[in-house]
């Protein structure tokens, strides 16, 4: 018996194999199969493989009649420039027909490349591999009757979106444009902030079915080395069908899956994606999406805005701790709420657990049910007011006010304070900068609840313990994810919690950037103007006005 | 690793198990107990009395409605033996748990003062874990504890609270008594040169009246507490009281006094001029002469003139130094009466004899036995007052020298 299932079970595993095999092939990887002579067969190849799609245009042209020689354009409608294919293929290869003749020597492949095809980058494409992957990315193919090689001209275009500002990390001061989807443009929106050959590109294809373009940016000089090639094996050994954002690269590269805090930075701004560069981390590019992703990350990013680099030093210090402060609110702010009214109730003052107590005497829950109730429906409240359509988005509102805000209260099924908590917790959450921590601290938050429910503030404190603990033990491409304060690196201080004046901040960051070169600031930068003192002359004594 | 995650799971295994607030409690199971009397019942046993907060007719809350219109507090007593078995006794009566966190106010009858003192109650209410000791405590005057207790007072509609700031606003701006906890009871009371003097708190009126809601419904309350006067404590038990004057003097001795105003008298005519104190402080120097102790109580005191009602020229700055020395006068005449009062009872209320401790260790040693009872009633106590005029309000002579 067991013969017989294990038997099974191989033609079994080879079944699977093959179809894997058929799959492979189906969804398009070509390996290196070259490409047959005849134009008629290259065209019926490419048409059988795209199952005849509409937006597939193939534009015959002939090069010289009398000889029979044909040449094909091929490209897909819509992600390409159709003006420059126009203008600068068909048009040129009717223009040029008979060209060869004058030279007879040369290759009319050679000929078409150099002095047909009008456009500035020209890649020959020996197999069928490249040919589809060009034409993919909306690029123009040109085929020529007799030749095993075919031409890529590039070509892309299409509707686009345009650059806009971007909608999730607003500032007052500092530049408006955001990344848009295409990769190209999100490449230049950084290259023209960092006007430098050392910042490096590279691209990759990522996703078996997908065939997204990814791609890591760095300065070589300030990149540490060591992380650069990280990110590219990382990148490199992902294997999966779909890339349709950056958020999939983000769960595939992280160094760690079990935490709600986020290991990897993606901001939509083109200014902080250049800022973080010059500082040594290494961004991750993905078409399709406006996120760029940053790695390293620390967790004091998260506190951090563009904009305090933009403004004065002492009010983006006051500012980082305002948001320190908010975000231990938003994560503990109803669990003390349950810890002081349900075990420390004499560390309330007299007058105020009296106002609690009043407000309380008619709930008919305890405070744990209570806060378990409108945070819960806090949740739903906001879930429906991101997911609803706009036009119905008001509505919601009016309705959770009401709701939640007065009648629940009225009804005493909850009491004032606690809808108080709830308010000040949500808003909190909400002015937390960077969105993917205030979700992190919005699933902590009910975690510090139920702790708080059982053990009241001890609770409270030992889920702070394992919650630093937790941190401590995070990584983000081998860098401690709460650096530089555990481990403690005094110099790099000065840009966390605090924002010295930009002329103190001397160094880059120590365990991200390269150690070669990680001064920033040259020499002496306080502004002394000496000069300025003396603009407005000192009064002589006795002199009268 | 493994050992790691083992010490780990060690820790936090202690951490759950070793906790000291573990019993949660509800708010709304709670009864608060704002005040807690104590008495002596006349077959020697204590009564207790716990002023507790119905919370939903203090606080105007939305709901419920019930703001003003129940009293704000309830009343529950009991009798035992001692002060927790009686007090656990008064839960068959409580639909809820005391709660004694924030029981701000305690309150000692007089007959127990003084036939069996307080040292007893204080140990009882020290090792209780809800118990603060920084609640005040004050001794009913001439009344029982469970009177004053229930006497509802309009504005600050918790009687506890009422008392508290009383007392709190009273030593700010007048000065006959002060705020008096019982850590500073138990310190006076452990010193041997020092015996307590706490505050004493009187019903005005009818007390059956005072406990009904008509009492704060009314714009003149029938029935109202009072500060009155000083309790004097001998070890531990009550012997005297003291008013007006005597108890400023004690007060001004003890430096509590931060405000208050000082009535002199002027060529003759009596209280005529008032002197508004805005910085005062006393000091105790202890001296020995040929082996006898002798105190001096050295007071400074900087004011206005805030009222004349006879012809005196204020801009003539001699006769501003001449009033001066007429509210010296004055001054030193009140701390020498409640000097005397406290000889008269054999108690060193004002710590004198804590100051020869610490300046005089050696000699305090012979002192220290018979302090209360032969050294202090002999002692010498010299006063030197320093009295200076700022200001003289915000008019300089007074419109009577016009005439």
């Amino acid at each position: 018996m067991p013969s017989f299932f294990k038997r099974r079970q191989i033609t079994k595993q080879k079944m699977k194999q093959k179809k894997e095999e058929q799959t492979k092939q189906k969804i398009g990887d070509y390996g290196t199969t070259p490409l047959p002579s005849s134009l008629k067969e290259k065209i019926d190849f490419i048409k059988s493989e795209t199952g005849n799609s509409f937006d597939v245009i193939i534009r015959k042209a002939d090069l010289d009649e009398k000889l029979g020689i044909e040449t094909a354009v091929v490209y897909i409608d819509g992600i390409s420039n159709t003006q420059i294919i126009n203008d600068f293929l068909i048009h040129s290869i009717i223009k040029n027909r008979e060209l060869h003749r004058k030279q007879p020597n040369k290759d009319i492949f050679e000929i078409v490349r150099e002095e047909v095809v009008a456009l500035g980058d020209v890649k020959v494409l020996p197999n069928w591999k490249e040919v589809f992957q060009m034409l993919m990315a909306g690029e123009t193919v040109v085929l020529i009757d007799g030749e095993t090689r075919a031409l890529g001209a590039s070509t892309r275009g299409g509707e686009q979106r345009s650059i806009e500002e971007p909608g999730s990390q607003v500032t007052v001061r500092g530049p408006r444009d955001g990344f848009t989807e295409s990769i190209g443009t999100n490449i230049a929106l950084i290259r023209r902030r960092i006007q430098n050959p050392n910042l490096w590109v590279e691209v990759m294809k990522v996703g078996r079915v997908t065939k997204t373009d990814v791609s890591i940016m760095y300065i070589n000089g300030i990149a540490k080395e060591e992380i650069v090639a990280e990110v590219r094996e990382r990148l490199n050994r992902i294997e999966i069908d779909s890339i349709l954002e950056s958020g999939y690269i983000e769960e595939l590269i992280e160094d760690e899956s079990y935490t709600t805090f986020p290991t990897l930075y993606y901001t939509e701004r083109p200014d902080m994606v250049a800022g973080n560069l010059l500082e040594g981390r290494v961004a991750i590019l993905v078409n399709g999406t406006p996120f760029v992703l940053i790695a390293p990350t620390v967790f004091i990013q998260f506190f951090q805005s563009v904009e305090d680099y933009y403004g004065r030093a002492f009010l983006a210090t006051s500012l980082r701790f305002l948001r320190v402060l908010i975000f231990f609110i938003s994560i503990i702010a109803p669990a003390s709420y349950i810890a002081g009214t349900t075990f420390h109730q004499e560390m309330i003052p007299t007058q105020l657990l009296i106002a609690i107590a009043a407000q309380r005497e008619t709930v008919p829950f305890p405070a744990f049910i209570e806060a378990l109730i409108m945070e819960v429906s806090f949740e739903i409240l906001r879930e429906a007011g991101v997911r609803m359509p706009r036009a119905v988005g008001s509505a919601i509102s009016i309705v959770g006010a009401l709701v939640i805000g007065q009648a629940a209260v009225q009804a005493g099924i909850v009491s004032p304070a606690m809808v108080i908590i709830v308010a000040i917790t949500a808003i909190a959450n909400f002015a937390t900068p960077s969105f993917a921590v205030a979700i992190s601290a919005r699933i902590i938050r009910f975690l510090f609840m139920i702790a708080a429910a059982t053990f009241g503030f001890y609770g409270i404190i030992l889920g702070l313990v394992v919650l630093a603990i937790h941190l401590t033990s995070l990584r983000s491409f081998g860098v401690p994810y709460v650096t530089p304060l555990a481990p403690m690196i005094p110099k790099d201080l000065g840009d966390t919690v605090f924002r010295l004046p930009l002329w103190s901040l001397k160094t880059r960051p120590a365990l991200i950037s390269s150690e070669q070169s990680q001064t920033r600031v040259g020499g002496d930068q306080h502004p002394k103007p000496d000069s300025s003192k003396k603009m407005v002359p000192k009064k002589q004594k006795g002199e009268q006005e | 690793m493994k050992r790691k995650s083992f010490i780990l799971v060690l820790y936090f295994g202690c951490f759950l198990t070793l906790t000291g607030c573990w019993s949660q409690k509800e708010l709304t199971d709670l009864a608060i107990i704002s005040a807690m009397g104590i008495d002596l019942t006349e077959n020697g046993e204590y009564a207790s009395t716990l002023q507790i907060i119905n919370p939903s007719n203090v606080a105007g809350g939305l709901q419920g409605g019930g703001a003003g219109q129940g009293p704000p507090v309830s009343i529950y007593t009991a009798t035992g033996s001692s002060i927790i078995e009686m007090n656990q006794r008064a839960s068959k009566k409580l639909p809820r748990r005391r709660y004694y966190a924030h029981t701000n106010v305690l309150v000692i009858g007089e007959e127990l003062a003084r036939k069996e003192g307080i040292t007893g109650i204080l140990d009882a209410i020290e090792r209780h874990q809800e118990f603060r000791m920084t609640a005040v405590i004050i001794i009913a005057h001439g009344v029982k504890a469970s009177d004053l207790l229930k006497v509802l007072t309009p504005v600050d509609k918790i009687p506890a609270n009422k008392i508290i700031k009383n007392l709190r606003f009273t030593e700010e701006q007048w000065g006959e008594v002060f705020t008096l906890n019982l850590q500073d009871v138990k310190k006076d009371m452990t010193a041997v040169g020092k015996s307590p003097v706490i505050s004493g708190f009187s019903i005005e009126g009818d007390p059956v009246q005072g406990s009904k809601m008509e009492n704060v419904q009314t714009s003149d309350p029938e029935t109202t507490l009072s500060a009155t006067g000083l309790a004097i404590f001998k070890e531990g038990k009550l012997v005297d009281w003291i008013d007006g004057k005597t108890a400023r003097g004690t007060v001004l001795i003890l430096d509590k006094i931060k405000n208050t105003g000082i009535s002199f008298d002027w060529k003759d005519k009596k209280d005529v001029g008032t002197f508004q104190v805005i910085r005062m402080n006393s000091k105790n120097i202890a001296t020995m002469k040929k082996g006898k102790p002798k105190i001096t109580v050295e007071v400074k005191a900087e004011g206005y003139l805030s009222e004349i009602r006879t012809a005196v020229n204020l801009t003539d700055p001699k006769i501003l130094i001449e009033m001066e020395d007429t509210i010296e006068k004055t001054i030193k005449e009140e701390i020498l009466l409640a000097v005397e009062e406290g000889k008269k009872v054999k108690s060193d209320i004002f710590g004198f004899g804590q100051v020869f401790h610490q300046n005089h260790p050696k000699e305090w040693q012979k002192l220290k036995a018979e302090w209360h009872d032969v050294h202090f009633p002999e002692l010498t106590v010299d006063v030197n007052v320093e009295v200076y005029i700022r200001r003289t309000g915000l008019r300089n002579n007074p419109s009577v020298l016009k005439q």
